[in-house]
């Protein structure tokens, strides 16, 4: 996963705010009033995102989603790794962020996530829980490693999943990370997962999710890439993302990590307004707005805007 | 520290680090071709184009010029361009960008080297040779190219020096070479394999240098080795004038 680390400084600055206005318990007489009466009681809250531009692109959406039911939002996106992010979220800097589920339950907490949602979504439910927070539902959208291969190659040999991809895997020349061969993603899961035998493919090796690896893809200098499932450049060169249909990469959909204070303050409309948001990301959707911020220079809040739109949000 | 240095040398006494795709040999042999080949073209570059302007002496400023901003071109920065201008013709991954960044690389010392070499020898001596009757190329080949061959030499040695450090670069655009160990160590968070790799990486930065040096030694003409090079009138005054003096 990208990092960025410009912002580790920025977050050192990170105001504590949050929360003055919540209202007592049992006080809620917006119950009765319309939704500017409820606006005004609903607590501000604080959105951040790690440092790069899924995270960031969703915790906009997250932000935008979140002020069109009410509340008022602060943003810090782009804070940078999860060494910055997760404290920042368990001291209270920041309520709310998107999380990868694979990525978290695996860099802070060390567990070990599967290719299956629920169970890698119950085991990082269980170690957030004791840091007092919440995820709500993820995205049907996932950003874990992948195969791609040019449009006419999936065309010519019917390629549309992993499994398809294993059978003409001998006649294809693959680009992979160099460390590919020690990536229980990578080699060993190909093997492991669809049979494929990764010692005698034909090699090169490139940086993985990197635009070097998109470009010679689609210039044929390789068959496949493995990529990212997110990358923009799968959108800005028509690639073919095959379907990981027997899972070998560990769930990697992202759900709003929330602060378990914000949850109890806020009320059901901020689980309602996320999960309606996580449902329509998809991981098409989630290439589509990196190509809109990476390939075609538009602003985070534009796409993100731009988005919600689009879905009627 | 010393803990450390414990786990690189049991990295090294890993049969698996010696075998395979990405073990040492497989890796070393896959630098050495590529560091090879690339030396071979750079000297083949530029080895007529020192030789030309140094014995004509015409424009040779604005060779060693051109030159030198050759050195201040980033390697990586060049093979980027390489790799991105070779994908349309499906050689950008691959050997390919390395070696022609690497000969880029590797022509400036060479280019200057040869000049300032044959700029270096004696102009009476190549008088000599011109009143002994020789052609213009039997100057350049029978006097002035072996009394310059120590500082000829020097320029391919340097050149390869560069060339086998640099070749390290090519596994971040899918050239392999002993980078790839370095790679792999820094992706997978490895501190032993990026100290490793390096280490054999400056090892065999080290041995190209003693190579060469041994190389430019046998080929420097008996008369000339073990001292500099020195004009005999020069050397007959000096030997004459110390003894009349004592």
């Amino acid at each position: 996963m990208r990092t960025n680390r410009t912002f580790v400084l920025g977050a050192a600055l990170l105001a504590l705010v949050v929360s003055a206005c919540s209202p007592g318990e049992g006080d809620s007489p917006a119950a009765s009033a319309g939704s500017e009466s409820q606006a005004a009681d609903l607590p501000s809250l604080t959105i951040g995102s790690a440092g790069f531009w899924e995270s960031a692109v969703v915790a906009e959406i997250y932000a935008q989603a979140l002020e069109g039911a009410g509340f008022t939002v602060e943003r810090q996106l782009e804070l940078g790794a999860r060494d910055v992010t997760h404290p920042a979220l368990v001291d209270g800097e920041i309520d709310l962020m998107p999380e990868y589920i694979g990525g978290y339950l695996a860099v802070t907490y060390g567990g070990e996530p599967t290719p299956d949602i629920e169970e890698s979504l119950e085991a990082l439910r269980t170690e957030l829980e004791a840091d007092g927070l919440v995820a709500f539902e993820p995205t049907p959208g996932t950003d874990a490693d992948g195969f791609a291969v040019r449009q006419e190659t999936a065309d010519d040999l019917g390629l549309a999943t992993m499994s398809d991809l294993a059978e003409v895997a001998g006649d294809l020349t693959w680009g992979v990370a160099q460390e590919c061969g020690e990536n229980p993603n990578c080699g060993p899961g190909l093997e492991r997962v669809y049979g494929i035998d990764y010692g005698s493919l034909d090699l090169e090796t490139l940086a993985a999710c990197s635009t070097a690896i998109a470009e010679a893809l689609n210039a044929s200098n390789i068959d496949v890439a493995q990529v990212c499932t997110t990358q923009p450049e799968i959108a800005g060169f028509n690639l073919v993302l095959l379907e990981d249909d027997q899972g070998l990469a560990p769930a990697q959909n992202i759900v709003p990590v929330v602060r378990q204070e914000l949850v109890d303050e806020a009320g059901e409309v901020l689980e309602t307004t996320l999960n309606e948001v996580s449902a329509l990301l998809t991981t098409e959707e989630l290439t589509n707005l990196g190509a809109a911020i990476i390939l075609n220079g538009e602003s985070t809040a534009d796409a993100a805007s731009q988005w919600l739109e689009d879905n009627g949000l | 520290m010393i803990e450390f240095l414990g786990e690189v040398s049991a990295w090294y006494a890993d049969p698996a680090t010696w075998s395979g795709r990405d073990g040492i040999p497989a890796r070393l042999w896959e630098h050495l071709w590529i560091s090879g080949v690339s030396l071979a073209g750079a000297v083949a570059a530029g080895m007529p184009l020192g030789l030309a302007i140094g014995h004509t002496g015409r424009g040779a400023g604005a060779v060693v010029a051109v030159a030198n901003i050759g050195r201040a071109v980033p390697s990586l920065g060049l093979m980027g361009v390489a790799f991105l201008l070779l994908l349309p013709l499906g050689l950008g991954v691959g050997p390919l960008p390395t070696i022609l960044a690497l000969v880029a690389l590797g022509i400036p010392p060479i280019v200057v080297n040869a000049y300032a070499g044959l700029r270096e020898v004696d102009r009476d001596l190549v008088e000599a040779a011109r009143g002994m009757g020789m052609r213009e190329r039997e100057v350049l080949g029978k006097v002035e190219v072996p009394v310059a061959m120590p500082v000829i030499l020097a320029g391919v040695r340097t050149s390869a020096v560069q060339i086998v450090a640099t070749a390290t670069l090519a596994a971040a655009i899918g050239g392999g070479t002993l980078g790839q160990l370095i790679i792999i160590g820094f992706n997978v968070g490895d501190q032993v394999r990026i100290f490793g790799g390096a280490i054999v990486v400056a090892a065999l930065s080290i041995a190209t240098e003693l190579g060469f040096a041994w190389v430019q030694r046998r080929a420097t003409s008996r008369g000339l080795r073990g001292r500099p090079y020195v004009p005999m009138e020069a050397a007959q005054v000096g030997r004459g004038g110390g003894k009349s003096l004592g």
